[in-house]
C-alpha cells in the first residue's frame, strides 16, 4: 500500500510518497504522475523520505515519469531519499539522469524560475 | 534448508518475500544486508513470475533458502523456457539508461554477492556473505 500527499509550492507541485514502491504500487504511482502532468503541473519534486523499500519498476517508473516531463519540457527532482534507495539509483547510474537532493528546500530553490 | 512451491500470484509472492524479511530480523542480521537481500529475492521472483512463468497462474516457482551463520542462500526456479544472461543488455550503459526495463537481474547481481544461472536460466541461486553484518546478541546459525 502506498499513501501519496501532494502541495503546490512556489509552483512546484511536491509529490510525497509513503510506503514500498514496487511492482504493485508502481501502476498506481505512475498514474498518480500521468494525471498531474495532465493538468499542467510540469515542475515537479518527489518526495521519498517515506519510502523504505523501491524496486525496478519502481526505478522504471521514475524513468518513465521524466521521460515524460521531458517531452513537454518539464523539471522532475527528487529528494529525501534514504541511503539504500539513494545507492539503488547510483548501482544503476540513474543518479546521472535525476536530479537529486538531500532536503525538500534546497531542492524546491533549485527549480528554474 | 526450507523449500516452498508458490503459486504464481503477486500477493503470494511479496508474502513469501515478507516472511523471509521476518525469518533474517529475527537471526539479527542488520537492516541494509536485509534490504539487499529482499530487493535481490523479490527481484529474483518477479523475474521467474513475469519473464519466466509469464504470468500463467497454472505454474509455480520454487523458491529454496538456506540461512547459516556465514550465508544466505536463495535459489528460485520458474517453469519457463529459460534464458540466457549472458544476452541481457547493461542498463547503466548511456544509451540504455533512459529505457525503462531491464534492470531486475543487474540488482540482483549488484545487492548479492554471488548470482548464477543454472537449468538454462530457469533457476538463479544467490548467496549473501554475512560475514561481520550480526548485530550484537544475533543467532545466526541454524
Amino acid at each position: 500500500m502506498v499513501q501519496i500527499d501532494l502541495e503546490i509550492k512556489n509552483d512546484v507541485l511536491i509529490f510525497r510518497i509513503c510506503g514500498d514502491i514496487d511492482i504493485n504500487t508502481s501502476p498506481e504511482i505512475k498514474k498518480s504522475f500521468d494525471k498531474v502532468i495532465k493538468e499542467n503541473n510540469k515542475r515537479i519534486l518527489v518526495n521519498l523520505g517515506k519510502v523504505d523499500y523501491l524496486d525496478s519498476s519502481g526505478l522504471a517508473t521514475f524513468v518513465e515519469i521524466l521521460k515524460h516531463l521531458r517531452t513537454c519540457e518539464g523539471q522532475l527532482k527528487l529528494t529525501n531519499l534514504s541511503r539504500k534507495i539513494k545507492g539503488l539509483f547510483e548501482i544503476t547510474k540513474l543518479d546521472k539522469l535525476f536530479d537529486i537532493s538531500n532536503e525538500e528546500s534546497t531542492a524546491l530553490e533549485s527549480f528554474n524560475k | 534448508m526450507a523449500k516452498t512451491a508458490i503459486a504464481n500470484e503477486s500477493h503470494l509472492l511479496k508474502e513469501a518475500s515478507r516472511e523471509l524479511r521476518g525469518v533474517l530480523k529475527e537471526r539479527g542480521i542488520v537492516e541494509d544486508i536485509i534490504f539487499d537481500i529482499y530487493v535481490g529475492f523479490e527481484e529474483a521472483l518477479w523475474n521467474a513470475m513475469i519473464h519466466g512463468n509469464r504470468e500463467n497462474p497454472s505454474k509455480k516457482v520454487t523458491v529454496e533458502t538456506e540461512i547459516t551463520r556465514n550465508t544466505v542462500m536463495i535459489c528460485v526456479e520458474d517453469e519457463g523456457e529459460g534464458f540466457d544472461p549472458e544476452m541481457l543488455p547493461d542498463p547503466t550503459l548511456d544509451e540504455n539508461l533512459l529505457k525503462e526495463g531491464g534492470r531486475g537481474v543487474y540488482l540482483m547481481k549488484h545487492l548479492m554477492d554471488d548470482v548464477r544461472f543454472e537449468n538454462g536460466g530457469k533457476r538463479v541461486v544467490m548467496m549473501k556473505y554475512l560475514k561481520q553484518t550480526l548485530k550484537d546478541g544475533g543467532h545466526g546459525a541454524n
